[in-house]
């Protein structure tokens, strides 16, 4: 019931603020809190060893929406909740119109939906849903550079959505099921029909275009970079996890260790790489969400507990300091009015220190400097991985994330003569907080033993080789330019690399 | 599977939606390219849902056994109603973008945002 109860009670709150009025606030602060109740009785119900299972309106399992309470959903709708909580203190002194509380209420109910869902078409209505509601938001300010890059990001996600509904039917009309986990019992019994690569392929390919993975998601610097800082953090703390969610339960049905490792390391390396590149400092942050998703499907593709567990960890690890750095590289981005690096640099004395700290503590988390964060998650997620290629390919993607991420040092130190107001304190000190003491909060999650075997010293000794190498690769590239081409990421690119991405699923598991 | 049938059409419509999305730079053709996209997903599920002389799958009294199977039609109810919300609130945006840039060639809507001053507030 809490499970069904929890997105319901956001579609109403979504449903009431649309009267707006001074009431507004109230009623998102009454949101909250009725969230942090029902998520809080999940988590004791859980602990406890119930199941917590609902099939809606009395149907058989088989076609009826299930929604079941596990150990995927549960830390992930932490995390929703938490960003819920950074961004309402975030924007608590901007003027907003209702519009856009009603679609944060919408968007946060969907993604409360999405992460218990065990349907294959329910998860298609709620990604749809996720995709309208954070369109919208995107071109929220109706600047014409958001407005453009939200409708980029509209048509690539439709035509990546219609490609899942195509796996699902190809998945129903062999199986009669839309239930994952019947899905996949069906497919443990008859492990080599030949359907199964192409409904994989559907699925994972129209997925992947909202998972934010290379060559599916070319929409994603420019809606992420050009929406305002509250709407960019829980884009890429909240939207771009609820394809990863489904891309996990999908991993649970079909045999995609080899697809998620080809296709992390791909996304890794890439968004790294542009990463190095760009100069806009809010789309290295975009690429940088590319670039962590990598490590997520590197995690899940390694199919070993620990490694599975890391990758679960990172992605709550990835929402923390993503949105904190979204939102304090916002502010700095309004106070000196230019996300060019190097402007930025020119007038950093007007960024206010608080800006300036949350900088830092999300740098140091998404480098994986320990105790932070990033160190914590990764470590884990290392511990599962035994391929000595892929460990190397992790290694060089965090040299790379501490290598674009030194381009940000200069920002740091200098004496504040900031007179920017809008105190936002209570965020950054929310999530850096919660970034800091990241280690006891993933004991609730990862077994102590997993957790302790990662505190040691060659972690530490590898955290710190990369961040040294990083900063040799920034000294060395510096006023360089990769070469990476950019008109990659328009509509038409992204069309015909969304087609050659699923092509390359099914053949990676029909052929290899 | 293969025979000249609605999986067949529905087949070929995808692909000629997917090619106008990527040859035609009029967005306002792109957007029909893509609701030909989205109605070929839907005729695919209503295809694969048919059956040789089945009954519409409404309960009657005096209901004969072979009916179609009614999930694909639930399924494809909710995807017009979304396939719509979409194209609709497309079109707003693409209202917005020819109000600014008085064009709806995507090159070069892209070239003049790209090359926009932005304004931070």
């Amino acid at each position: 019931m809490e499970l069904i109860l929890l997105p319901l009670l956001r579609f109403a709150f979504g449903a009431i603020s649309m009267a707006g009025g001074r009431w507004t606030r109230a009623i998102s602060l009454l949101a909250l809190l009725c969230d942090a109740a029902l998520l809080t009785r999940i988590a004791l119900l859980l602990a406890g060893g119930a199941r917590l299972e609902i099939t809606l309106g009395g149907w058989a399992d088989a076609v009826g929406i299930a929604f079941v309470g596990d150990l995927i959903g549960l830390p992930i709708a932490a995390l929703i909740w938490g960003l819920a909580v950074a961004v309402a203190l975030y924007t608590w002194r901007n003027e907003l119109r209702p519009y856009f509380f009603v679609l944060l209420h919408f968007l946060i109910g969907s993604a409360f939906a999405m992460v218990f869902t065990q349907d294959l078409f329910n998860a298609y209505v709620i990604l749809e849903l996720l995709t309208l509601t954070s369109f919208l938001l995107v071109g929220y300010e109706r600047k014409p550079r958001q407005i453009w890059a939200s409708l980029r990001y509209l048509i690539l996600c439709s035509v990546g959505m219609s490609l899942f509904l195509l796996g699902i039917a190809v998945a129903y009309y062999h199986t009669g099921t839309l239930n994952v986990v019947r899905l996949a019992a069906h497919i443990a019994g008859n492990p080599s029909a030949s359907w199964i690569p192409l409904a994989a392929a559907l699925l994972v390919g129209g997925v992947a275009v909202k998972a934010g993975i290379f060559f599916f998601s070319l929409w994603l610097p420019a809606a992420h970079s050009r929406a305002m800082p509250a709407v960019s953090a829980l884009l890429s703390g909240v939207v771009i996890k609820m394809g990863v969610v489904e891309l996990f339960r999908l991993a649970e049905v079909f045999p995609l260790d080899l697809t998620f490792t080809v296709l992390g390391v791909a996304t890794g390396l890439l968004g790294i790489l542009y990463a190095i590149q760009t100069y806009d400092l809010k789309e290295l942050l975009a690429f940088h969400t590319l670039s962590q998703i990598g490590y997520l499907l590197i995690g899940f593709g390694a199919e070993s507990a620990a490694s599975r567990l890391g990758a679960l960890d990172y992605a709550i690890a990835h929402g923390l300091f993503k949105a904190l750095l979204f939102l304090a590289v916002g502010q700095a981005v309004a106070c000196v009015g230019s996300s060019d690096v190097r402007a930025l640099k020119l007038e950093r004395c007007s960024i206010p220190l608080a800006t300036r700290i949350a900088i830092a503590v999300g740098m140091l988390g998404i480098v994986g400097i320990p105790p932070f964060a990033g160190f914590t998650a990764k470590a884990v997620l290392e511990s599962g991985v035994h391929s000595i290629l892929v460990r190397v390919m992790v290694g060089v993607i965090s040299v790379g994330t501490a290598a674009s991420f030194s381009k940000l040092l200069p920002l740091l130190p200098a004496r504040s003569t900031a007179t920017c107001e809008r105190p936002t304190t209570a965020a950054y000190a929310w999530l850096g907080g919660a970034i800091a003491l990241f280690l006891p909060l993933s004991a609730t999650l990862v077994p102590r033993s997993i957790l302790s075997a990662t505190w040691q010293w060659p972690a530490y000794l590898e955290a710190g080789i990369a961040v040294m190498l990083g900063y040799g690769v920034h000294r060395l590239l510096r006023g360089r330019s990769l070469g990476l081409p950019k008109r990659l990421f328009r509509v038409e690119e992204g069309t015909v690399a969304i087609v050659a991405g699923v092509l390359i699923v099914f053949a990676l598991l029909r052929f290899v | 599977m293969f025979g000249f049938n609605g999986v067949t059409i529905a087949i070929v419509l995808f692909g000629i939606g997917l090619l106008g999305l990527i040859i035609r730079r009029d967005l306002v053709i792109k957007l029909l390219a893509l609701g030909l996209v989205n109605s070929a997903t839907i005729l695919c599920l209503v295809s694969l849902g048919a059956q040789e002389s089945g009954a519409p799958p409404i309960l009657t009294p005096d209901m004969r056994a072979a009916i179609v199977d009614p999930l694909p039609q639930a399924i494809v109810l909710s995807a017009i109603v979304i396939n719509f919300a979409i194209l609709a609130l497309a079109l707003v945006f693409v209202m917005l973008l020819v109000e600014r840039y008085h064009t709806t060639d995507s090159a070069r809507i892209e070239r003049e945002s790209d090359t926009e001053e932005e304004t931070w507030n």
